[in-house]
């Protein structure tokens, strides 16, 4: 960890308008509010994760071209796409949770509690598909508002917080659904995780805009920027004057909302609501995201990264299927992959931190 | 007088725990003494499938609820984990309706090994048991159990899919929880099916974990991988729905045959549409009647339960599906119960 610096007062401005882009595109003066010595050591290393990750996506993805002669094919990829796409947007929203040090436990629960809820307004309430999606992530966001508030205004560590509406949203499953699955959605409904623009699979597409969303907040706006702040230091944060309960509430609420999108994203593949849909998904959200090189301690991670996490854990699934290679030792190649994700980073980062320090 | 205290502490009280503990504390297990009392007439029974929120259980509920109310005088206490592998949380529910003080406890094991000791706690304090769908190891003989020859079942489906095959072809195998009594017995079946029929060639072998979305990805990627498969069998509910999602999705409905187990509204629904071609159907119904039937006799002494028989089970196809025998298999109700 090589940025515990002072922070010496440097309070963020409060007005508007003024300060536009400090976050990538202006490297030389207006120090950002991470503070002096974050500035290039914590870009490299940054980095580092993306590269460790990204390069062992690639390895998979050529030993999978080569060992599974289907791997490689228009059909595959729109597959994976599609399967990796209800991780991948929930990724989104955790990686912003664990930037602020926070966890979030719940989104495997919520996203089954959107995913019924959604389709139930439509099947019962005949409500259009639009209506029964932004349903779902109304839900969602409520949820995680919930979240944010226990963490944020009762003062709840997260993972209580979040390890509660775990339970809470797999129970208001059971109780709306009384534990069968909900069916009847129109069939349009299906056009959310099955569809495609020209070749373009819409989950793929909401992969992308999910990721140009997250990283535009976590950059370019005053909520991303203190995400990292508070991630990093929470009690220099409080100091210097960042509203550190609104913003912790709102990081909460969009990582809700976008459990909700996975909910109707996995619910549309398979045109229903089902009530023990996502059990033990949190744990695979958490793994893409960490092996994306986000620290589980705070202020560190990206979009970019977490979604590399996502495809990582994905072909790794879909790889191993196409081989014939059984559940049982599929989840012991994904922890070993784990750590080795982890290690490798940081083993570079000591490196880097040796070099620089 | 502190100095006292101290002593009283360190010295006198291991003495007396010591002089207790010889003098007859032994040390053991608890068990729970239940309150077994007849209550005025009305038989008390807790009804335990091996999870809720399933079709297949919901109709075991119907079989259950429809004996106790025509034997009368008979509380049905229905409650389930969420999770067909929740093994610890069955037995956590088993045991807190035994401390409740039911007089028969009728169940459907999670794991036929971890839960035999329930059962045996239950007789020990005059609690009746019965089982339904899947009992215990090993099984008290005075225990009946109803519930479906899987192996029978399953290789009579496969000789269905076989059939549909013409004897030769590429199949896969979704299971659902490797490991399982009821996932090694469908397995099994599945297996002496393939033996006889030597055309058959297995080429995938991927759980779902009981999960709809993992059994529609897996599938996916067999058909990706084998473009050339021609059919498919399923071990449960949400394996068949996903894999008949999968080939739907891959507009290969009717090309590639699906034989699954279960017949849950959605799975019916697929049947019609020829993305399913067969359905082996349990009498979940059966199960549950005969069971608490059996309970209450027990309960009430009246004579010895009907042994553990096997309840049945048919294959289920587009042809057959309208006849009024399956109609009434795949929707029970009391007015109309199935055979």
């Amino acid at each position: 960890m090589s940025e515990q610096s002072g922070s010496g007062g440097t309070s963020p401005d409060g007005r508007s308008g003024s300060s536009s882009e400090p976050g990538e595109g202006g490297t030389t003066t207006a120090a950002p509010p991470e503070g002096p010595l974050s500035g290039l050591t914590e870009r490299m290393s940054g980095a580092i994760s993306q590269v460790a990750a990204a390069g062992a996506l690639i390895v998979v993805f050529v030993a999978l071209s080569i060992a599974a002669p289907s791997f490689l094919t228009a059909d595959n990829l729109f597959n994976l796409a599609s399967q990796t796409s209800v991780n991948a947007v929930m990724a989104v929203g955790v990686t912003l949770v664990i930037i602020t040090g926070g966890i979030d436990l719940s989104v495997g629960s919520v996203s089954a509690l959107s995913g019924v809820l959604g389709v139930l307004l439509m099947a019962d309430y005949g409500f259009d598909p639009l209506v029964g999606i932004l349903g779902g992530l109304l839900v969602g966001a409520v949820a995680g508002l919930v979240n944010g508030l226990l963490v944020s205004v009762v003062g709840l560590p997260p993972f209580i917080a979040t390890l509660g509406m775990l339970s809470v949203g797999r129970g208001l499953v059971l109780i709306t659904t009384g534990a069968v699955a909900v069916f009847g959605a129109p069939e349009s409904f299906r056009l959310l995780g099955q569809g495609v623009i020209g070749a373009v699979p819409i989950p793929l597409v909401l992969i992308v805009l999910v990721a140009v969303g997250g990283h535009l907040v976590l950059t370019r706006t005053r909520l991303g920027r203190y995400a990292y702040v508070m991630g990093s230091n929470s009690e220099a944060a409080r100091l210097s004057g960042v509203p550190v309960r609104k913003h912790t509430t709102w990081v909460y609420v969009l990582s809700g909302m976008l459990a909700g999108l996975g909910g109707m994203i996995a619910a549309s593949r398979i045109n229903s609501g089902q009530p023990n849909f996502g059990e033990g998904l949190e744990l695979d959200v958490i793994a893409a995201v960490v092996i994306g090189g986000a620290s589980l301690l705070g202020g560190r991670g990206t979009v970019l990264g977490s979604l590399i996490g996502a495809f990582l854990v994905a072909v790794i699934r879909n790889g191993a299927v196409q081989l014939n290679i059984g559940t049982f030792y599929q989840n012991v190649l994904l922890g070993v992959i784990i750590w080795l994700a982890v290690w490798w980073d940081i083993y570079q980062r000591r490196k880097l931190a040796g070099e620089s320090g | 007088m502190s100095r006292a205290g101290a002593v009283l502490r360190r010295r006198v009280l291991p003495l007396v725990c010591l002089v207790a503990l010889l003098a007859g504390c032994s040390v053991h297990v608890r068990k729970p003494t239940g309150v077994a009392a007849a209550h005025g007439g009305t038989v008390r029974l807790a009804v335990i499938p091996k999870a809720i929120g399933f079709d297949f259980w919901e109709q075991v509920r119907v079989g259950a609820e429809c004996a106790a109310a025509e034997r009368g005088n008979v509380n049905v206490y229905w409650d389930g984990v969420t999770s067909e592998d929740d093994v610890s949380g069955q037995q956590s529910l088993l045991q807190d309706s035994l401390a409740q003080g039911v007089q028969g406890l009728v169940y459907a094991a999670t794991d036929a090994k971890a839960l035999a000791d329930v059962t045996r706690t239950a007789r020990e304090q005059g609690t009746e048991v019965v089982n339904m769908d899947s009992g215990t190891t090993p099984q008290p003989p005075d225990v009946p159990v109803y519930a479906t020859n899987n192996v029978q079942a399953a290789e009579r489906g496969t000789q269905l899919l076989a059939d549909q095959l013409g004897g030769r072809g590429k199949v896969a195998f979704i299971e659902f929880q490797p490991g399982t009594s009821t996932n090694e017995t469908r397995a099994e079946g599945f297996f002496r099916g393939l033996a006889r029929n030597p055309g058959l060639q297995l080429i995938a072998r991927q759980s779902s974990n009981s999960d709809y979305n993992t059994a529609l990805q897996v599938t996916q990627d067999i058909l990706t991988a084998n473009p050339d498969l021609n059919g498919i069998y399923a071990g449960n509910e949400p394996s068949v729905l996903g894999a008949a999602e999968a080939v739907r999705q891959a507009g290969k409905a009717g090309q590639v045959k699906i034989i699954g187990w279960d017949t849950s509204e959605g799975q019916v629904e697929s049947l019609r549409d020829g993305v399913i071609t067969g359905l082996i159907a349990q009498n979940p119904f059966k199960m549950g009647y005969r069971a608490v039937d059996a309970a209450v006799t027990k309960v009430r002494k009246e004579a010895a339960p009907p042994p553990s028989t096997d309840t049945g089970s048919t294959v289920v196809t587009k042809e057959n599906m309208g006849t009024p025998e399956i109609q009434r298999l795949l929707n029970p109700s009391c007015a109309n119960p199935p055979e």
